[in-house]
């Protein structure tokens, strides 16, 4: 059994491996197998080029087959890449087939393979795969060198927005590589230690020049990169367009689109196809082809323009009939001929278009710029055209332009011509005004016109004739000349009854002639001024219908008022005509414009109707008044204004404001209550007449403090803001005051001078002389009886004991003293037993004007009095010493001051004998100043000062 | 900055032109010092980065943090200042002339990687100032005994400017390219100190005094051994 089981199996295999066998064998002469296949690289497109041939065909067979192919990266199992390859093989053919790879191939070994199959319906019978060849090696690292690192793939160009994968190889492990796009570090991913990759993602346009892409390695110096060109994306051709202009050559034309960048590899190239003749041409120009027309008469084309650069091919497609597409060379030989004064010819010839050519030509007449006329004209070879109604004196520019008549598709250029018409006699009589004066007895006419319009001139004014015919001899005619371009002249006429007219001349004819005449009577009678108001427009003139005949009306104004030439204007107006509107770009805002409003009589006599004034646009007064106050008193006050111009301001003056500020709460009647500009409330008084000029301000109260200011306003509103003026109201009763004193002062005035014109008089009234006991008759009487006891007592027997001083202020006389605080006056009076003999009295007085002590506390001593001073003390009453004793520089001795008045001497500060100054005391001082003593200015220590003193002395004791 | 460059760009185009009218005209500065002192004043304006090396780096997208620290001259390209010290007056001048020779055709490489016409701009004013620049060397030659025909303006010859492996990756050419410039400016900066150091010292030994006025020399001054050795391949060592 054993053994029957180990012969069966044995049997088996032996069978098995005869089937092997016989499966071998059968198909070996039918398998069609690739067979020589080769490798190659290209390392800048990163392609695997395979090439391979099958020889088992027959001869002159041919078969369809398809192979398959197998790439793998790194290692042949990892196989990345499957694809059949379909063709038709011939016997011994060199089959070729590319594959591109996503990552550089120097960045990993890459290896290919590939089987065959016969893929025909001829001989289904063959249809299985073949065996596989052997696995070819792509290994671009190993022939790379031995630098320390690379990058790949090196300069690839791509678009914008592509994906690139990007790899480093290294040759060292230790080294750490760290790459970067434009100076920012990129991540990848290991490929195998010394290799790793990196994907970038929609890369972007940065610069012309390229991308840099760059690796370093964190040891030495070492640093590899690539530049990596992106380019923008080429765009599809734009406006293809096809035309010929003599049917020989076509002229193809299109835009090309911004350009894909600036690289010599990414230059575009541009051909044209045409699919009828099968013709190609490559066009040498970026946006313009030429293309030969044949002789035969092709008439359809049909064009493919392709661009491409190294990376995109575009194509446009253009069909059309060559006859429809004649574009005309422009006219030529163009005149303009038989130029009159309204008329001229245009002539021009056009260029043959084969033999179909029928052109259609346009002819334009532009004048001052613009399109006048236009017209189409049929044009075999020869162009004519009379173009009509032109202007006489008149620049013109003709141009003419043609197309295909039949089928139209552009226009020829221009071909343009200038020309100027003839000149023809003015057509209009210049438009005429005057100002007439009376100067010394004369009439002085000053006439103006306007210049001709072009239109009216009908060529160059050369001159004016102006025709003055006297209206009281009309047979007397006078002629002036004016040459061009015056536009107007002074005439001095010995009277103003005279016809004039005024024609405009050219170099061909006259103009009718502008009458007007100058009337002896000037008609200038009172009118009364309007005033109107202007608008943007300008103004609105109207006025009354005159009943007379009237030929017309003219209005008259002056541009520049202020100007001394005026810029006198004026418009002319038909007789049915009572209104119009005066508008003028110089009229200016502010500005017063008078207008006078003439009627035109049958004799073309102007009459003056009416006057107008107004601004264009009124505006705030520029200035305020100069206001004065009058009549000031307790209760009001007047304000005038009378200097101030109204008429000179930009608006008319409708009134005045008067602004009031006080301390009261309440604004007086007649004003209200206003807030001005910095936001201060005061009373406002609206004096609504703009002719009245005074205002008075009324129920102030007295002795009250008031500013005001004035500003005029006009329908735009008030003047600048400007100073208030203040016033005080005077004090209720100072008034009455000044009544009832004034008068009383005038009374006691008069009645002294009364007085003194009649002293003699009172004096002898009021207090007569006092008789002299001397010469009194009762002495004769006592002589006569010789009592020797009986006399009379002379003061000089009389022995004072005392005397008093009073001290007492007056208030009327000024003094340096009466300013000082009242000081005490000291007075000694010596021992009455020593008066006799001593010396006199005497006054020592400080001046207390300075507040430096005297120079030396002696030098308020004692002054010796001479004997003869004594007895004057018994004088104090008499009034005849007094005023002596006033004249004199010194300090009266005490004798001579008048009762009550010690105190209101004043001491002069002029050199005199000094106090103290023994050795200066005079021998025999002055009498009446014995004993003053004053103090020098001079700076003295305070320590040395004495008090003052009046101290009397005898004459012993001055000697010592 | 865009005012300032407009006006150096000015400057640049009058003196470039100035320069050039010299030969021109057929006629060379005769004064010694005027002649030194426009040299030294057109080293000086050359010196400059601003003048090519810094629009250079801007155009090539050099100006980033990692990149432009790799932007520095390369050694023996350019003969260092010390070197150019060391140097007779005839030797300098041909040697300054030689070495800006190899840089008008270095720009003219450069050139080829600057797509935008007004990029171009500043690089042809460049060669226009090394142009002008090289004829007043030539110039200055003539003014000094023995050297008139060595520094004609010569077209750069391989000796004097050797060709630099040409390099296929892009990005190695700009960084190059770089490298070069910012060596050129050394080198104008180091040539203005050498010519000033001329105007300080007009007689020193080792040098040639000026022959004011006298124009055909008679006898060459070859390169001594010691220029020999300066200048392997035609370029001179730091």
């Amino acid at each position: 059994m054993a053994l029957f089981s180990a012969f069966q199996t044995t049997f088996l295999l032996a069978l098995l491996s005869l089937k092997t066998y016989q499966s071998e064998v059968l198909s070996e002469p039918l398998s069609l197998a690739p067979e020589s296949l080769e490798v190659s690289i290209d390392s800048a497109r990163q392609c695997l080029h395979l090439q391979w041939s099958v020889h088992n065909l027959a001869y002159h067979q041919e078969l369809k087959m398809v192979f398959q192919i197998e790439i793998s990266r790194i290692k042949t199992s990892n196989v990345i890449w499957v694809e059949n390859y379909s063709t038709t093989v011939k016997r011994n053919q060199v089959l070729r087939w590319s594959w591109e790879s996503k990552l550089p191939l120097e960045c990993a070994k890459h290896s290919v393979r590939m089987r065959g199959a016969v893929d025909d319906a001829q001989v289904p019978e063959l249809r299985f795969w073949s065996n596989w060849t052997s696995w070819e090696e792509v290994d671009v690292q190993s022939s790379l060198g031995h630098d320390p690192l690379f990058v790949f793939p090196k300069d690839k160009l791509v678009e914008e927005g592509s994906n690139v994968t990007i790899c480093y190889v290294s040759r060292s492990h230790q080294n750490n590589i760290s790459c970067y796009l434009e100076g920012v570090r990129m991540h990848g991913e290991q490929l195998d230690p010394n290799v790793c990759v990196f994907h970038l993602k929609n890369v972007p346009f940065i610069r012309e020049t390229g991308t840099n892409i760059y690796c370093k390695a964190d040891r030495g110096d070492v640093i590899k990169g690539i530049v990596l060109f992106v380019s923008k994306v080429f765009e599809e051709t734009k406006d293809f367009s096809c035309e010929t202009r003599d049917l020989k050559t076509l002229n193809c034309t299109w835009a090309p689109g911004s350009d894909a960048g600036l690289l010599t590899q990414l230059s575009q190239s541009y051909t044209l196809f045409e699919s009828f003749s099968g013709k190609k041409t490559l066009c040498k120009h970026k946006s313009w082809c030429n293309w030969q027309v044949p002789p035969d008469s092709q008439e359809m084309y049909n064009f493919t323009l392709t661009a491409e650069n190294y990376l995109r091919k575009r194509s446009v497609h253009l069909l059309f009939n060559l006859t429809h597409r004649v574009h005309p060379m422009a006219p030529f030989n163009v005149f303009v001929k038989n130029v009159s004064a309204t008329n001229a010819t245009m002539t021009w010839k056009v260029h043959s278009v084969g033999n179909y050519s029928t052109l259609l030509c346009q002819i334009e007449l532009y004048g001052e710029g613009k399109v006048i006329q236009k017209q189409n004209v049929s044009v075999k070879v020869n162009g004519k055209h009379l173009m009509k109604k032109l202007e006489p004196s008149t620049e013109y520019a003709a141009q003419v332009r043609c197309a295909n008549a039949n089928h139209f598709w552009k226009w020829s250029e221009w071909t343009r011509r200038n020309f100027t018409t003839a000149e023809a006699a003015p057509s209009e009589a210049p438009d005429v005004w005057r100002n007439v004066k009376s100067v010394q007895g004369h009439c002085v006419v000053t006439l103006f016109w306007k210049p001709l319009s072009k239109l009216q001139a009908n060529g160059k004014i050369l001159f004016y004739n102006v025709v003055l015919e006297n209206l009281d001899r009309p047979s007397t005619l006078k002629l002036l000349s004016i040459p061009a371009p015056a536009n107007g002249t002074e005439l001095t006429l010995d009277q103003c009854s005279y016809q004039i007219r005024v024609t405009a001349n050219n170099s061909v004819g006259t103009s009718p002639a502008s009458v007007i005449a100058v009337s002896g009577d000037p008609g200038n009678k009172e009118v009364e001024e309007e005033r109107v108001r202007g608008t943007e427009d300008g103004f609105c003139l109207s006025w009354k219908p005159q009943p007379g005949d009237v030929t017309g009306y003219v209005v008259e104004w002056c541009e520049r008022p202020g100007d001394p030439l005026c810029d006198l204007q004026w418009k002319n107006l038909g007789p049915d005509t009572t209104s119009t509107v005066v508008s003028s770009d110089a009229f200016r805002p502010g500005v017063r414009y008078n207008f006078r409003i003439y009627g035109i009589s049958t004799e073309r006599i102007p009459y003056l109707l009416e006057k107008k004034t107004g601004y264009s646009q009124e505006l705030v007064p520029s200035d305020n008044p100069q206001v004065l106050m009058s009549n000031l008193t307790s209760y009001s006050f007047t304000l005038s204004w009378k200097d101030y111009a109204a008429e000179s301001q930009p608006g008319f003056v409708r009134g005045y404001s008067l602004y009031l500020k006080s301390k009261a709460a309440r604004c007086l009647p007649g004003s209200e209550k206003a807030v001005l500009s910095d936001d201060s409330i005061c009373c406002k008084y609206k004096i609504d007449n703009p002719k009245q000029k005074t205002f008075v301000v009324e129920n102030l109260q007295p002795a009250s403090f008031y500013e005001f200011f004035l500003t005029p306003y006009t329908s735009v509103g008030e003047g600048p803001q400007g100073a208030f003026t203040k016033v005080t109201t005077p004090d209720e009763y100072s008034h009455i005051l000044i009544r009832v004193i004034l008068p009383m002062i005038f009374s006691i005035l008069l009645i002294m001078i009364l007085c003194y014109l009649k002293s003699q008089w009172m004096k002898e009234k009021c207090y007569p002389d006092i008789p002299d006991p001397y010469k009194s008759s009762v002495l004769s009487l006592i002589k006569s009886k010789e009592n020797p006891r009986l006399t009379i007592m002379n003061v000089k027997d009389c022995i004072p004991d005392a005397i008093e001083v009073i001290n007492k202020q007056e208030g009327t006389r000024k003094s340096l003293t009466e300013t000082e605080p009242t000081k005490p006056t000291y007075l000694y009076l010596l021992p009455t037993e020593k008066s006799h003999s001593g010396p006199g009295p005497c006054i020592c007085f400080e001046n207390f004007t300075y507040n430096q002590a005297a120079s030396d506390s002696a030098s308020c001593g004692h002054v010796p009095v001479t004997p003869k001073a004594q007895p004057q003390l018994g004088l104090l009453t008499s009034s005849e010493n007094g005023p002596k004793a006033l004249g004199k520089n010194y300090v009266n001795s005490l004798g001579e001051i008048p009762a009550g008045e010690t105190n209101l001497n004043y001491v002069s500060q002029l050199a005199s004998p000094m106090c103290g100054d023994k050795s200066s005391l005079p021998t025999n001082p002055p009498e009446p100043a014995l004993c003053s003593e004053y103090k020098t200015q001079m700076a003295i220590p305070m320590g040395l000062a004495s008090p003052p003193s009046i101290t009397l002395l005898d004459e012993g004791e001055h000697d010592h | 900055m865009r005012a300032q460059l407009m006006r150096r760009t000015l400057l640049s185009l009058v003196l470039g032109l100035l320069f050039l009218s010299t030969p021109a005209m057929g006629s060379c500065l005769d004064n010694y010092q005027e002649l030194l002192g426009q040299l030294q004043k057109q080293a000086d304006f050359m010196q400059h980065t601003s003048m090519l090396l810094d629009h250079y780096i801007s155009i090539q997208g050099l100006d980033k943090d990692g990149l432009k620290e790799h932007c520095q001259e390369r050694p023996g390209v350019f003969p260092s200042k010390d070197a150019l010290q060391r140097l007779s007056r005839q030797e300098f001048l041909q040697i300054l002339n030689n070495t800006l020779g190899h840089v008008l055709h270095r720009l003219r490489t450069l050139q080829k990687d600057i797509p935008k016409a007004q990029d171009l701009e500043k690089l042809n004013i460049a060669k226009l100032n090394i142009r002008g620049f090289k004829n007043n060397i030539h110039c200055m030659a003539q003014l000094l005994p023995g050297s008139l025909e060595k520094t004609e303006p010569t077209p750069t010859g391989p000796g004097a400017s050797p060709s630099p492996t040409p390099i296929s990756d892009a990005f190695q050419r700009r960084l190059e390219g770089c490298r070069f410039l910012h060596g050129y400016h050394r080198f104008m900066h180091s040539v203005g100190q050498v010519f000033r150091e001329w105007g300080q010292s007009p007689s020193r030994s080792r040098r040639h005094s000026p022959r004011r006025g006298l124009r055909k020399g008679t006898h060459r001054t070859h390169l001594s051994s010691r220029n020999k050795r300066l200048m392997p391949r035609g370029w001179l060592p730091r």
